[in-house]
């Protein structure tokens, strides 16, 4: 048995082991033992996908009463990649939840089930074979509706947005088996290897590869799938939904991964344009929604939907410069798309396990309510702010490495050579440009809002003022993931040669590590290095920083009392901006997409006009897809229903009535 | 002799069957229904015999005494028993008696069709009458369908039950003789257990009208 073998079945065991001890262990033990072997699994997951992820090789064979091949797990390098990925922010999460995970989140119910979801996120990328990759799919999308299910005792909205979650959720499953089916119906076999023989210009696999497409984008949050993220995200505690959204949305990406590189390369072009336009959305989407979004947590979740936007964005863009034949620049986008996939992870975990460690001191997720946090809680506001700037995208983050090498590719794709590639790659890369940089924009809006509002200024709620810092075993996996954050923005070389190892033989972006750590894309001819830059960068500004504190020291600072207040002499938390107000520019401008409800209250002094006594101001901003896209789809069913029901209205008669028609039909259709 | 007299012993019995079954959809009368079901039975352990006679199986002879005790005098007496005790009512159908004619007409008719196409390789006369077996499964049917008392449900399934007996026996011979006890005793049980309820449901609403039991309780 090979190492990658013995991983994957030291994952099954300890799986077992993490279910056992949660079942049987008391509570007051429950989320130290628990956390401690989910954090093992996790840790196993981590040493297998890295085996796999740098050439090793190994299976596990399933044998099975059904009528269909064994199933088999088999990592390749791919798999390997996003097994590590995920594996990582499942061993974030676990740690972080052996000091965050209280009453409901500590339950045996919630132990169990985030041994399940994390073992069954882990071997999704394992899989060779349809089956297997959608029993592990479905054991992982289980795994996290029973994690949620466990809070539906404390929180009454848990239902409503479990049935979101879980209806979502069939809805990708739906497509996801439907887009295999078409390729198993018409190739015969169930491997992927198998299914990798249909020529990807037959129309059968056109059509597959929208079924997988939609599938797959469900599940990585993209728009119009959506919709269950800003309400399933904010009722999860911090680590699940660090889990969910660092780790789960990268099956997503693997699964479209599988698609356009190993199940049907080389595809038409206008795969491409359809992949990249559903990215395009989602970014822009997302990243309004996030920016306008005065709750922390569904402005994490709806960050995550543009991330992945970005993601899709490059993964359509390889796909449409591969059939163009510019492969420097297909290729660069392709790595691109696992940089971000990659550095998402990082800081998107470290993000929301900072909003769990926000929550747990304060119990508030509202911003306006927030503020202060920063020399409260200094080490969670330094893990969130390093965080934060990799959401921005800035530098010496992993986030800017990515779109860095995103916009890079996208700006050299349109030109191979100085000729013009075709004129869709013509057309689509300056506009993918363009949406790049919006977003990028209001990333960087969004990111200012979220560190500043709740971390800087004043406490605006006694809450906050009261926040104290999270215990050290909730710190450690903050720290971990800021440094992650960081590493991957300072060493993109070594990062980059490993994930175009992962993409290999096919696909093989030719970069390679130069300088210190640096990053040299030789297809597209474009050269980073951070760490260089950083350090040029400190021998320039040292001496500067040295000579203003020299001159600081000679001059002492005056203090000098305010001038004038605008008549009252103390600044109060009320004064300072919120949430709402810094993003009310913006839901002004973007007012037709976002289309919020405004509710403003006056109370009158008395009979007065003109004498205002309070002001109360409340603004909504709703998810514009869920209201005009599946409120009619639900109200359609829903008069379906009410009129099914008169065919149930509880008649004996009636009933037996149905089974006599039936039978009387088979007996006319069988004389026939 | 007797292989010229077979076929139209067979043909009276079946005929026999028919007539009794598209009768019970006429009357309205449970005690009528239930002296026609009666009838029926003998009728059905005559066909039984003739059969056995023919086949010279004393095994299927044996099966003709059973199915004359159970189905010709057994649950009929059951059924007629109780009735007299508890019944004061007749039925109301929800098809009146000419619509149930005709209906029993275009049943028997589909009947014969289905049953011609299923047993075209099989010539020989009992098969032939098959179709007979066919229409009163759904003539039982009919009757579970449109009768409102539990009792003329129960009679409706026990010609149902007959019906699947009949084709059983014109197809194949029979079936096996401990098969043949363990359905009577399944279809005996299932009348027990069936006037039991009907019992309750007289004492608690009254009446036995199972169009009024629309709701579920817990």
């Amino acid at each position: 048995m090979t190492s990658v073998a013995a991983g994957m079945l030291g994952q099954v065991l300890l799986m077992l082991t993490a279910v056992a001890a949660a079942l049987l262990t008391s509570s007051r033990w429950r989320s130290r033992v628990s956390g401690i072997l989910c954090a093992l699994l996790a840790g196993a997951g981590v040493v297998t996908g890295a085996l796999a992820l740098f050439g090793g090789r190994g299976s596990l064979t399933i044998p099975t009463a059904l009528p269909l091949d064994p199933l088999v797990l088999s990592p390749d390098r791919l798999g390997g990649l996003v097994m590590l990925v995920v594996s990582v922010v499942g061993l974030l999460a676990s740690l972080f939840g052996i000091g965050s995970a209280r009453v409901a989140s500590a339950s045996r119910t919630a132990w169990v089930s985030m041994a399940v979801f994390l073992f069954g996120m882990q071997l999704v990328p394992a899989a060779t074979d349809v089956v297997s990759f959608l029993l592990f799919w479905e054991i992982m999308t289980l795994g996290s509706t029973a994690l949620l299910l466990a809070h539906h005792a404390t929180r009454g909205t848990v239902a409503s947005a479990l049935v979101w979650y879980s209806a979502m959720s069939q809805l990708s499953f739906f497509f996801v088996v439907a887009g295999f089916a078409v390729l198993a119906g018409v190739t015969g076999g169930t491997g992927f290897a198998a299914l990798a023989t249909l020529d990807p210009a037959s129309w059968q696999a056109s059509l597959a590869f929208v079924l997988l497409l939609l599938g797959f984008g469900g599940k990585a949050e993209l728009v119009p799938l959506h919709v269950w993220v800003p309400r399933v995200l904010p009722e999860a505690p911090g680590h699940v939904a660090a889990a969910m959204s660092g780790a789960m949305v990268n099956i997503g990406v693997y699964g479209a991964l599988l698609v356009c590189v190993r199940l049907l390369p080389n595809g038409p072009a206008w795969w491409g344009v359809l992949v990249m336009a559903l990215g395009a959305v989602s970014a822009l989407y997302g990243i309004l929604q996030a920016s306008v979004a005065s709750n922390l947590k569904v402005l994490l979740a709806y960050s995550t939907t543009e991330n992945m936007g970005l993601v899709f964005l490059g993964l359509g863009a390889s796909v449409l410069l591969r059939g163009d034949h510019a492969t420097g620049a297909a290729d660069a986008a392709l790595l691109a798309a696992l940089l971000l996939m990659v550095s998402h992870a990082a800081f998107k975990a470290t993000l929301f396990l900072g909003a769990g460690a926000v929550a747990r001191s304060t119990g508030e997720m509202n911003l306006d309510r927030l503020g202060g946090l920063g020399s409260r809680m200094p080490w969670t506001a330094a893990a969130f702010g390093a965080a934060a700037l990799g959401a921005a995208a800035l530098p010496v983050t992993g986030g800017f490495v990515a779109e860095w090498m995103l916009l890079q590719a996208l700006v050299h794709g349109s030109r191979v050579g100085g000729e013009v590639v075709s004129v869709t790659a013509s057309v689509a890369m300056p506009l993918a440009v363009a949406v790049i940089a919006l977003t990028a924009g209001l990333a960087l809006l969004t990111f200012v809002k979220a560190y500043g509002i709740a971390f800087l200024a004043r406490p605006r709620s006694v809450k906050a003022k009261q926040a104290r810092e999270v215990p050290v075993i909730m710190r450690v996996p903050l720290a971990i993931g800021a440094i992650l954050v960081v590493g991957l923005g300072l060493l993109p070389g070594p990062l980059a040669e490993a994930l175009a190892s992962a993409l290999g033989p096919a696909f093989r972006p030719d970069v390679r590590t130069i300088g210190l750590a640096g990053i040299d894309a030789r297809g597209i001819d474009v050269v980073l290095d951070p760490t260089t830059l950083l350090a040029l960068a400190a021998v320039l500004l040292v001496p500067v920083l040295m000579a203003v504190l020299a001159s600081a020291r000679r001059h002492p600072t005056r203090v000098s009392p305010l001038p004038w207040a605008g008549g009252g002499s103390r600044l109060r938390p009320r004064m300072q901006y919120t949430a709402t107000s810094y993003a009310e520019p913006l839901v002004r401008v973007f007012d037709d997409v976002l289309r919020p409800t405004r509710d403003v209250e006056v109370t009158h002094v008395g009979e007065s006009r003109y004498l205002v006594e309070r002001v109360h101001v409340e603004q909504s901003v709703s998810d514009v897809i869920e209201t005009r896209l599946y409120r009619p789809v639900l109200i359609l069913a829903q008069r379906f229903g009410v009129r099914a029901r008169r065919a149930q209205n509880g008649s004996i008669h009636r009933y037996l009535s149905y089974s006599f028609l039936a039978l009387l039909v088979v007996l006319i259709v069988v004389s026939l | 002799m007797f292989d010229t007299v077979y076929p139209q012993l067979i043909g009276l019995c079946t005929g026999a069957l028919l007539l009794t079954s598209a009768l019970m959809v006429w009357r309205h009368s449970l005690l009528a229904s239930i002296r026609l079901l009666s009838a029926q039975g003998f009728a059905l352990a005559a066909l039984v015999a003739v059969i056995g006679v023919e086949e010279g199986a004393a095994e299927v002879i044996i099966v003709s005494v059973l199915v004359l005790l159970v189905k010709g005098m057994g649950l009929p007496w059951v059924l007629a028993h109780e009735t007299r005790a508890t019944t004061r009512t007749d039925e109301a159908p929800r098809l009146n008696p000419t619509a149930g004619l005709l209906t029993v007409a275009l049943l028997t008719i589909l009947s014969y069709v289905v049953a011609s196409r299923l047993l075209r390789d099989d010539s020989s006369v009992s098969a032939h009458a098959a179709g007979i077996g066919l229409a009163m499964v759904l003539i039982g049917f009919l009757l579970l369908v449109t009768r409102r008392q539990a009792g003329s449900q129960l009679i409706g399934f026990l010609v149902l039950d007959n019906g699947i007996a009949t084709v059983a026996f014109l197809t194949s011979g029979g079936v096996p003789l401990f098969l043949e006890l363990g359905i009577s005793l399944d279809v005996l049980l299932v009348v027990v257990i069936l006037y039991v309820f009907a019992g309750r449901m007289r004492n608690k609403f009254g009446n036995t009208d199972i169009d009024q039991l629309r709701k579920l309780h817990d």
